[in-house]
């Protein structure tokens, strides 16, 4: 079990700098996402801790340890690759093996645990397989047990998920959140997917450019997102954004929270258009709906009574409306303008 | 309907037969043809008094002396060349892998012996080489040294060819191992060096087993092509001194025109020997090969 710190940590890639002067604390035995577009420097993050790629300037505290120094072989963390890293010249059970033959824990102890992992796992009957013999899902958990077994105080995840296919991936999540719950170690996972993100974090570090946009759990982050981005990023279809007056300062609600109906209605928020697009998804349905000014609103509706070309009447109540001043940040309830920017909005209703 | 059924099972024997047309009768053929020489005591002048005699090419073969000879000086050559070979490049290759400001050039530089002449390159080493005159000497005495005779010793000749042959074989086997350490995908790397292995680990755990169908590529190609070395022993000492260097295609050579018979009996031994080599070889290494 170990925290992770970044004190003024700073990377440069040929000079150009994909993270500058960052600090970011993850706490003892949390599972924190780190989520952000690919290119944000997540993975940089990620790659610091394990000591695979160093930070150019500033700390990586480790425990309160200083592992600037340590190389990453001896810094206590496991590491799941993206691609597996599986060595496909061993069988499963070397594989396994490696790092406690490297770490030279002896034959005995070494085959009981492999056997308990193996068993754990699900790869019992499959040790002595070639990794080439095995499925995209049988090559995960090679790779999970890899770095369960060396009992690390940290594990790392780089998007292990993502060459699974979805329903495999779904299961796996199941799995991972019941893994942290079982051993209760820090977890480090990073993921360019928000519905991971969201549904196995404590924490979300969410990330653009190189800059932690917001550092909170889930329900926070979707509930009180920080600013523009963070709307944006989390959450299916995105946060529905739309311009407010003329200061850049823009407002904003989920799809999920606007309301559709063939009548007007008496919401803070309204509009009228036509359905253009219909998302029939099983236990909910996704209209987008044009308003007559040229505006489009992604709709989440649970059921499906309406049809394309319709015309409709969107509503959203005031208190699910969200407000972004000029510099993109979110304008909280409690700041003097919020009360001003509503009553900008209920002036621009129309319909 | 019929015509086209038929059309369609002759099809792939049509596409073939350009390509097996050229090995029937440059491949097939002549193996064949040798095999068929090598029971006749051959008149080149008169082939009607050509004389078929059974096996008795082989039974003088396998009789003499100056062919065990020849045969022992092309092993000694055959594992000369392929062990040193095999080192220096994937020395070479390990250090040209990393990314280095010259390393370009020097892979360039390295491989430049593999375009040029093999018979210019003998005579330069030939130049080279030479006991009074040659630079060779003149730095093993700058150096404090002994110097060497080189090809003019039946100690030091073999050896010398040895060195030839090496140094321009080893360009062209470094570039093919770097292109397979290149394939080897860096993350492996990474999970060793998280799997606290150490280098000379990592290099015989991950870094061999991953570039073994590249070596054992290299070891067969080489094994077969030392054994057929005749080039530099033609140019640089032409077999001498002392049969010192007379490897067996320059012994098959040097019957070329007095006894086709006994010449191809031996052409016949010099390709059973690489069979036999070949398939000791994917006996015992096959396993240890790993094939993606």
């Amino acid at each position: 079990m170990a925290s992770i710190e970044f004190v003024k940590v700073s990377k440069y890639f040929d000079r150009q700098p994909v993270i500058q002067d960052l600090d970011l604390k993850i706490e003892d035995g949390t599972f924190t996402v780190l989520v952000g577009p690919s290119g944000c420097g997540k993975t940089t993050l990620l790659r610091m801790i394990a000591g695979i790629d160093p930070q150019t300037s500033g700390t990586v505290l480790i425990d309160g340890k200083d592992v600037t120094r340590i190389a990453p072989g001896k810094r206590g963390v496991a590491m799941v690759f993206q691609n597996y890293a599986i060595y496909p010249t061993m069988s499963v059970r070397e594989n396994i093996e490696f790092g406690l033959v490297n770490n030279k824990v002896p034959k005995a102890e070494r085959t009981r645990l492999v056997e308990t992992i193996g068993e754990t796992v699900g790869l019992a009957d499959y040790l002595d397989r070639k990794p080439s013999t095995l499925s995209g899902g049988q090559r995960q958990r090679v790779a999970l047990a890899r770095a369960m077994v060396k009992n690390p105080s940290v594990f790392l995840m780089d998007e292990p998920l993502s060459n699974l296919d979805a329903k495999l991936r779904v299961q796996m999540r199941i799995e991972l959140i019941e893994l942290h719950k079982k051993l209760g170690t820090t977890f480090v996972y990073v993921t360019h997917d928000q519905v991971e993100a969201m549904s196995m974090a404590d924490t979300i570090v969410l990330m653009n450019k190189g800059v932690i946009q917001q550092e909170a759990p889930p329900e926070v982050v979707y509930r009180k997102p920080s600013n523009l981005f963070a709307a944006q990023f989390i959450g299916v279809p995105p946060m529905n954004i739309a311009p407010l007056g003329e200061d850049r300062s823009t407002f904003g609600f989920r799809p999920e929270n606007a309301v559709l109906a063939a009548e007007p209605g008496s919401f803070h928020f309204s509009a009228k258009g036509e359905i253009a697009t219909r998302e029939m998804l099983g236990s909910e349905t996704i209209y987008q709906v044009k308003t007559g000014d040229g505006r489009s609103f992604m709709v989440k509706c649970p059921d499906d009574i309406f049809h394309v070309d319709q015309e409709v009447y969107l509503g959203v109540p005031a208190d699910k409306l969200f407000f972004f001043g000029a510099d993109g940040n979110r304008i909280e309830e409690r700041d003097a303008r919020y009360l001003d920017f509503l009553e900008r909005l209920r002036g621009q209703s129309h319909g | 309907m019929d015509k086209k059924r038929i059309w369609e099972g002759f099809r792939p024997y049509v596409l073939i037969a350009p390509a097996m047309a050229g090995i029937f009768l440059f491949v097939m053929y002549p193996v064949g043809y040798l095999i068929y020489l090598s029971l006749f005591k051959y008149n080149l002048l008169n082939k009607d008094k050509s004389r078929f005699v059974g096996l008795d090419n082989f039974t003088q073969i396998l009789g003499r002396g100056d062919f065990y000879k020849a045969l022992w000086n092309t092993t000694i050559y055959t594992a000369g060349v392929v062990v040193l070979t095999m080192l220096l490049s994937l020395l070479f290759a390990v250090w040209l892998n990393k990314k280095g400001r010259f390393n370009s050039i020097v892979q360039a530089g390295i491989f430049t012996p593999h375009v040029v002449s093999i018979v210019s390159i003998s005579l330069v080493w030939l130049w080279l080489m030479e006991p009074n005159q040659g630079l060779l000497n003149y730095v093993l005495k700058l150096v404090g040294l002994p110097p060497s005779d080189w090809l003019q010793s039946s100690k030091t000749a073999l050896m010398s060819i040895i060195i030839v042959s090496v140094w321009q074989a080893i360009g062209y086997y470094t570039l093919i191992i770097v292109a397979a350490l290149q394939s080897i995908s860096p993350s492996i790397y990474e999970a060793a060096a998280l799997d606290n292995a150490s280098k000379f680990k990592v290099f015989y755990k991950i870094t061999l087993p991953m570039i073994s169908p590249q070596l054992f590529f290299i070891l067969i190609i080489m094994t077969i092509g030392s054994f057929k070395v005749f080039d530099t022993v033609q140019v640089m000492t032409g077999g001498g001194p002392n049969n010192a260097t007379t490897t067996l295609v320059y012994y098959i050579y040097g019957f070329r025109t007095t006894n086709i018979g006994y010449a191809s009996a031996t052409g016949v031994l010099l390709m059973a020997v690489i069979g036999l080599l070949t398939f000791v070889y994917f006996r015992l290494l096959a396993k240890k090969v790993h094939y993606q």
